[in-house]
C-alpha cells in the first residue's frame, strides 16, 4: 500500500508513521514531494487493515497497490482455468451454453424444455429448485423434488445439470443431484454458503451480486478457491444502475475487465441483464464478441405462463436462433 | 443542398397523420377511494376532453385515459383526492418514435449511409492539440479503415485548469485535415453561440455527454443545417437521450445519430458502465441510427476493442474511438485512446463481427 501524509504533515509525524508500519514487519520506502510525502509499504500488506494507518496524526490517506485476490488472480495463474462440461472446457475455445427454465415447474416441464434445449444446441440445463424471490409470497421452488427431475432430464437428455444452492445446509443435497452448483447473485457475499461450496467436489457458477463490484466477485471467488475447490465460473448478470427501461444494466465492461484479471471462465447471463426477451439475443451476441466462455440463458415452452422469470425466457425457437448467431460471432472471433 | 433533399424526405415520413385514439394515461385510484372521488375524477378528465375506461378491480379501481396525441400533465391527477398514482401510457417523444416512422433514418457520411448495412466507425484524437497531431491522426485512422474523422476543439474539461482546446484554431486544422485526407469531421459544439462557428467547419455537429440536457444548445442544433452526433448524459436515461433528440427534431433538424457512451455506476474499475442493452432498446425504440463510443464507455484502452466488437455484435450502426498518435503525450484521455496501429487491427476485427451479422 502507499500512505500518503497531509501537505501539513510534521516531519514527527512521518517518523511516527513509518515506526509504526516497520514495527508490523513491513520496510517503506520514503518519496518526498514538493507538497507532500509519499511512505511505500513493501511486503504482502494483504493482512493488514489499511484503514488503521489512516488514523494516524498527519496522514492523508492509504492506497491499496496490491490486488487483494490471490487464488483468482492472472498474476499467480497465468493460464485459463478450464472447466469441465459435457464433454466441454469451459475456458477454452468453444464457447458454452447453459440453457433452461428459471425454476422447475413440474416433470413434464423440465423434461420438455431439457430435449428443447439440448436440440437448440445447449451444453447443460440451468433449472432452479430452489428460488430465491424477491417477495415471500412467490413461488419459491420444487425443492428436492425438482432437483429429482433435474436428475431426471440428464437422465433422459445427457446434459449436465446447473441448479442453486441457496444456504449451507442445502449444498450437500444439491450437490448430490447437480453437475454445477449455482450460487446466485442475492448470495455472491453469503460467506458460509461460499466456504460450504469451497469444500465441496463440484462445479460452482458464481454470480456477481446486482450491487456488487468486479472486484468484490473475484473475492467472492478467492472464498471459494481458499476453501480448496478449483472449479469456479464467474457470471455477470447485470448491475443495478437508475436506468429503468431495462430490469438490470449489463456491465459488459466486466467481460474484458475479468478476462483480464481472473484465470476462470466468464460467463453471461443475458436474460437477468436485460429482463427482457426481446433484448437477450443482442446482448448474448455481444457477450460472446466481448469475450465471454459462455452464456446462461433462460428458456421457457411456454413463457406467459412461467411461474417466474417470463418476460425473459426465450421460446425454444428463439433459443435456438440465438445460438446459431452467437456461433457466427464465435466463428468470426477465431473460436467455435 | 443534398441536406435539404434529405431534409424534405424525412420530413414527408414524418407528417403522416398519428392515430386519434390513444391511451394516454392510467390513474390508479387508492384502494380505500370512495365513489365520490373516483366520479370526481373521471368527471375532471372528461372535461378536459378525453374520453375514461374505467376498470374495477378487487382492491383497486383503475381509470383508463384515452385521448389524442395533446400532451397530458400527469402531475395535476396525482393531487386529485382518492388518486395513489398516475402512470403513462404513450412514449413521451413521438418524432424520434419508431412507432410513427418505422423506417431507419439514415445519414450519410463519406461513403457510408449510417443506419444502413455498412458500419461507421468515426475515429480520432480527444483534443485537436497541434497541425502535426490532427494530420497525423487523420492520415492514420483513414489508413485504418475510418469513416470520418473525430477530435474536439471546443472541450469540456471537468476541471477549468486543464486543456480547454483550441478553439477555431482547431477547427481550421480539422478543416485542413478533411482537404487532406477526404475525411468528414465530427466536432463537438459547447455553447448555442457556437454553433454557426462549429457547423462552417464540421460536417456533424457533436452534441456532448455534459450538454445532452442542454436545451439551448439543443434547440440550436435543431437550427443547424449539419447532422448531429447527440451523445447520452453519464447520468440519463434512455428516455431522456431520446426526448433530448426529440428537441433537435422537433426544430426541424431530422438528421441525428444517438450515441450510447457509458453510464455511471458504482462499479469503479472502469471509467464508466458501457450500458451495452441501450442498443438493443435504441434500435428497438427509435429509427435514428445508433453509435456506440467504447473509448469513453471503458475508460481503459485495453477494453476498447472487446467493448468495440459487443457494440457491433448488439447491433449498433457505427462506433466512435480515440485514437492518438502517441496516447502517452495526449492532452486528454490518453488511457482510453489507441495507437494507430491498434486501432488498424480493430478495424479488422470489427469487419470480421460485422459480417457474423450480416453487416458490412
Amino acid at each position: 500500500m502507499i500512505i500518503v501524509m497531509k501537505p501539513a504533515s510534521t516531519a514527527k509525524q512521518l517518523s511516527a508513521v513509518v515506526a509504526r508500519v516497520e514495527s508490523v514487519g513491513y520496510r517503506t520506502s520514503l518519496i518526498k514531494g514538493e507538497e507532500t510525502t509519499i511512505i511505500g509499504v513493501i511486503g504482502d500488506d494483504r493482512p493488514i487493515d489499511r484503514t488503521q494507518f489512516e488514523t494516524l496524526d498527519g496522514v492523508e490517506k492509504t492506497l491499496p497497490v496490491l490486488k487483494p485476490f490471490k487464488l483468482a488472480s492472472r498474476d499467480m495463474h497465468p493460464m485459463d482455468t478450464l472447466v469441465p462440461l459435457n464433454g466441454h472446457k469451459v475456458g477454452a475455445s468453444k464457447v458454452v451454453f447453459i440453457a433452461g427454465p428459471c425454476s422447475v415447474e413440474g416433470r413434464t416441464q423440465i423434461l420438455e424444455t431439457a430435449h428443447a434445449v439440448k436440440e437448440a444446441g445447449a451444453t447443460a440445463l440451468r433449472g432452479g429448485a430452489f428460488k430465491p424471490r424477491t417477495s415471500p409470497y412467490s413461488f419459491q421452488g420444487l425443492g428436492e423434488e425438482g432437483l429429482q427431475y433435474l436428475a431426471e432430464a440428464r437422465e433422459a437428455t445427457g446434459l449436465p445439470v446447473v441448479t442453486e444452492a441457496m444456504s449451507p445446509e442445502q449444498v450437500p443435497l444439491v450437490a448430490k443431484y447437480a453437475d454445477v452448483i449455482q450460487i446466485g447473485a442475492r448470495n455472491m457475499q453469503n460467506y458460509d454458503l461460499l466456504r460450504a461450496v469451497g469444500k465441496v467436489n463440484k462445479t460452482v457458477l458464481l454470480k456477481r451480486g446486482m450491487m456488487s463490484t468486479i472486484e468484490e466477485l473475484l473475492m467472492s471467488a478467492e472464498y471459494v478457491l481458499a476453501g480448496g475447490n478449483t472449479q469456479v465460473m464467474v457470471c455477470e448478470r447485470g448491475i443495478r444502475t437508475f436506468e429503468k427501461y431495462t430490469r438490470n444494466t449489463t456491465d459488459i465492461n466486466a467481460v474484458p475487465v475479468l478476462k483480464q484479471l481472473t484465470h476462470l471462465p466468464v460467463i453471461l447471463d443475458p436474460s437477468h441483464s436485460t429482463g427482457k426477451w426481446e433484448y437477450v439475443t443482442a446482448v448474448a451476441r455481444a457477450g460472446i464478441a466481448a469475450g465471454a466462455d459462455g452464456l446462461i440463458v433462460e428458456v421457457h415452452q411456454n413463457p406467459s405462463e412461467a411461474l417466474s422469470d417470463g418476460a425473459q425466457s426465450l421460446k425454444p425457437e428463439k433459443f435456438a436462433q440465438m445460438v446459431s448467431e452467437c456461433r457466427s460471432i464465435a466463428l468470426a472471433m477465431g473460436r467455435s | 443542398m443534398a441536406y435539404e433533399k434529405r431534409q424534405m424526405q424525412n420530413e414527408a415520413h414524418l407528417s403522416f397523420n398519428i392515430c386519434h385514439l390513444l391511451f394516454t394515461m392510467i390513474i390508479v385510484m387508492k384502494s380505500r377511494a370512495t365513489t365520490e372521488q373516483i366520479s370526481s375524477v373521471v368527471s375532471r378528465v372528461e372535461s378536459l376532453g378525453y374520453r375514461v375506461h374505467l376498470s374495477r378491480g378487487e382492491e383497486t379501481t383503475i381509470i383508463g385515459v384515452i385521448g389524442d396525441d395533446r400532451p397530458i400533465d400527469r402531475e395535476q391527477f396525482e393531487l386529485l383526492d382518492g388518486v395513489e398514482k398516475t402512470m403513462p401510457v404513450l412514449k413521451p417523444f413521438k418524432i424520434a418514435s419508431r412507432d410513427m416512422h418505422p423506417q431507419d433514418t439514415l445519414i450519410p457520411l463519406n461513403a457510408v449511409q449510417v443506419g444502413g448495412p455498412q458500419i461507421a466507425i468515426i475515429a480520432g484524437p480527444c483534443s485537436v492539440e497541434s497541425r502535426q497531431q490532427i494530420i497525423e491522426a487523420a492520415h492514420a485512422v483513414k489508413e485504418a479503415g475510418a469513416t470520418a474523422l473525430r477530435g474536439g476543439a471546443f472541450k469540456p474539461r471537468t476541471s477549468p485548469y486543464s486543456f480547454q482546446g483550441m478553439g477555431e484554431e482547431g477547427l481550421q486544422l480539422l478543416a485542413e485535415a478533411r482537404e487532406a485526407t477526404g475525411l468528414p469531421i465530427v466536432t463537438e459544439a459547447m455553447s448555442p453561440d457556437q454553433i454557426p462557428l462549429v457547423e462552417k467547419y464540421a460536417d456533424v455537429i457533436q452534441l456532448g455527454a455534459r450538454n445532452m440536457q442542454n436545451y439551448a444548445l439543443l434547440n440550436a442544433a435543431g437550427d443547424a443545417r449539419k447532422p448531429v452526433l447527440l451523445k447520452r448524459g453519464m447520468m440519463s436515461t434512455i428516455e431522456e437521450l431520446l426526448m433530448s433528440a426529440e428537441y433537435i427534431l422537433a426544430k426541424g433538424n431530422t438528421q441525428i445519430m444517438l450515441c450510447e457512451r457509458g453510464i455511471r455506476t458504482f462499479e469503479k474499475y472502469t471509467r464508466n458502465t458501457t450500458d451495452i442493452n441501450a442498443v438493443p432498446v435504441l434500435k428497438q425504440l427509435t429509427h435514428l441510427p445508433v453509435i456506440l463510443d467504447p473509448s469513453h464507455g471503458t475508460g481503459k484502452w485495453e477494453y476498447v476493442g472487446a467493448v468495440s466488437k459487443a457494440g457491433i455484435a448488439a447491433g449498433a450502426d457505427g462506433l466512435i474511438i480515440e485514437v492518438h498518435p502517441d496516447p502517452t503525450k495526449a492532452l486528454s484521455d490518453g488511457a482510453q485512446s489507441l495507437k494507430p496501429e491498434k486501432f488498424a487491427q480493430l478495424v479488422r476485427d470489427i469487419r470480421r463481427v460485422a459480417e457474423a451479422v450480416d453487416r458490412s
